[in-house]
């Protein structure tokens, strides 16, 4: 039975522990996501509830944390729309080849090492429930995916966007953002598939029936949104509402398709129209309550499933190792040495390969959904969630090494200076 | 995609540990087995990454412990058993040592288990 007070307790510990811990990693220069991710682990049984359990079984007993999933499930199904709705894949036009060869390269390289580490991991972390197909395709999506959000934050923060390495490193990403969640896709319908009492023919004919669909109607009516914000600079609230309706209305397809809400959410935001100030706007109505309110639900409830040094051994260390320096190797080795290979020069090659190296919060989902379909274990999950937090947390600091503040600030003043 | 269909092909002569992840029902066989009156059904409950497996015991106070999964045997301080069947009907046979008894012979049932995941 729900217990009002028990979960509004939970909620304003969780938002008053991502704001603090926020706005402490932004005062070492880390992204406030950042610290956010960070603090949904400090609250779960890697820190709280190994210093202190009364306290950790009292505020999240196990019971009541049905309730605390259902929150972020609604705040991720909204954040995966403005993530589909951020993305432009039309970024990806007018950078040639460096950006082509990078993008694909930023995901088959992590992709075949994730595949190779599998290798070594399956025996040891796995068990024979699950195939060593399904672990192999989800090591190598979850190695190759980047954070979008995450990465636009942080251009963003230190005035990147406009350069040319960070317009090169948002194409790339959102191409890889679309590939990765296409092969998670595949992989949720091949595990749910086996599992499912439905026929594998109704997922895979339905998919692609409610793709076209998307694509080909449900696309065409959603200018009359647009068009609607031009003529009055902003949509009405039955509008706004008629918005969130198609967004669970397509979460709900794919969730009864078998592949899982979160795709439904995301391609509702892929296919809305992309003029600046549209998307702007809705970017503006949906985040704050996301970012605020409900992601840093979604980070807790991460945290509490993530044990990170209890159990499993000291193997475990080594285990997380491996994990790391191959998703470093294959994401910002991979994309930096295609940018290279592609000119562009060696400062601004590492600095993208850094760059995409960012996984984030999408890494957090993506492992989330692994853990729920089962194709990872408690303790593989625990290692890809630190190896999320541990690649994310390197890119500021490496960044600002590779590629100072002042050297970016010279690059965009000096482009501004040939655009005029 | 060569390289990866090689990993895959390279990667199907893997044998990892046998699933044992779950719920599971005990039958302590002789009634009124020492310390067995004081479980409910399901009487166990296994956690279980790769080799390693916690065991809960459902005695009230979720009394815990860790176990290795090696080969067809799970062995922990205080408990050993085979493991048999196929992933969807899985048993375990062994000896359980519960607070101020001896060893007590089970064998217990998996429950709902599921199928191979993604073949």
């Amino acid at each position: 039975m729900l217990n009002l007070f028990q979960l509004v307790l939970q909620i304003a510990v969780i938002l008053v522990a991502a704001r603090v811990v926020g706005y402490l990693f932004q005062k070492i220069h880390q992204p406030q996501v950042m610290g956010e991710m960070v603090a949904g682990i400090l609250l779960g049984p890697s820190l709280l509830g190994w210093l202190a359990p009364g306290v950790s079984a009292a505020l999240f007993p196990a019971s009541s944390l049905g309730y605390l999933n259902a929150l972020s499930q609604v705040g991720l199904v909204v954040f995966m729309f403005v993530v589909g709705l951020a993305l432009n894949p039309s970024e990806l036009h007018g950078y040639g080849h460096a950006a082509v060869l990078t993008s694909h390269v930023s995901i088959v390289a992590p992709f075949c090492l994730g595949g190779l580490t599998a290798l070594y991991l399956y025996p040891r972390l796995s068990d024979d429930a699950v195939t060593f197909t399904g672990f192999a395709l989800f090591m190598g999506a979850a190695m190759s995916i980047t954070a979008f959000p995450v990465l636009a934050r942080i251009l963003t923060e230190r005035g990147l966007v406009r350069s040319r390495m960070g317009t090169l490193a948002i194409a790339c990403a959102a191409v890889d953002d679309v590939t990765g969640w296409c092969i998670l896709a595949y992989i949720v319908v091949l595990v749910r598939v086996t599992n499912a009492s439905r026929p594998a023919w109704i997922t895979i004919a339905g998919s692609l029936v409610y793709v076209l669909l998307m694509l080909f109607v449900v696309k065409r009516f959603l200018p009359a949104f647009e068009r609607s914000f031009a003529r009055r600079g902003k949509l009405s609230d039955n509008l706004v509402a008629v918005v969130v309706v198609l967004v669970l209305a397509s979460a709900l397809a794919t969730e009864w398709l078998g592949i899982h809400l979160l795709f439904g959410a995301f391609l509702m935001g892929a296919i809305m129209p992309k003029s600046q100030e549209f998307t702007r706007y809705l970017l503006h109505k949906f985040e704050s309550v996301t970012v605020v309110l409900l992601l840093p639900l979604f980070f807790a409830f991460t945290g509490l499933r993530t044990r990170i040094g209890v159990g499993g051994g000291h193997s475990i260390w080594l285990y997380s190792l491996i994990v790391i320096a191959v998703a470093i190797t294959g994401k910002l080795g991979g994309s930096m040495l295609a940018a290279r290979l592609a000119g562009t020069p060696w400062r601004e090659a590492a600095s993208l390969g850094i760059l995409m190296n960012t996984r984030g919060l999408m890494e957090l989902v993506i492992l989330n959904i692994g853990l729920d379909i089962g194709v990872i274990s408690p303790v593989m999950f625990s290692i890809m969630v630190l190896m999320a937090l541990v690649t994310t947390f390197m890119t500021t600091p490496l960044l600002e090494w590779v590629y100072p503040h002042r050297l970016l600030k010279a690059q965009v003043e000096e482009r501004q200076e040939n655009v005029a | 995609m060569l390289g990866l269909l090689g990993i895959l092909e390279a990667g199907r002569g893997i044998v990892a540990p046998p699933a044992i992840s779950g719920d599971w029902n005990v039958d302590f066989g002789a009634p009124g087995s020492c310390g067995a009156g004081r479980l409910r059904q399901p009487a166990l409950s296994i956690s279980q990454s790769g080799t390693d497996a916690v065991i809960t015991l459902n005695d009230g106070r979720a009394t815990s412990f860790e176990a290795t999964v090696n080969g067809g045997t799970v062995t922990a301080a205080r408990f050993s058993a085979t493991i048999s069947g196929q992933s969807g009907a899985r048993v375990l046979d062994g000896k359980l040592n519960l607070d101020g008894c001896g060893p007590v012979a089970f064998r217990a049932l998996r429950l709902a288990a599921g199928k191979k995941r993604g073949e």
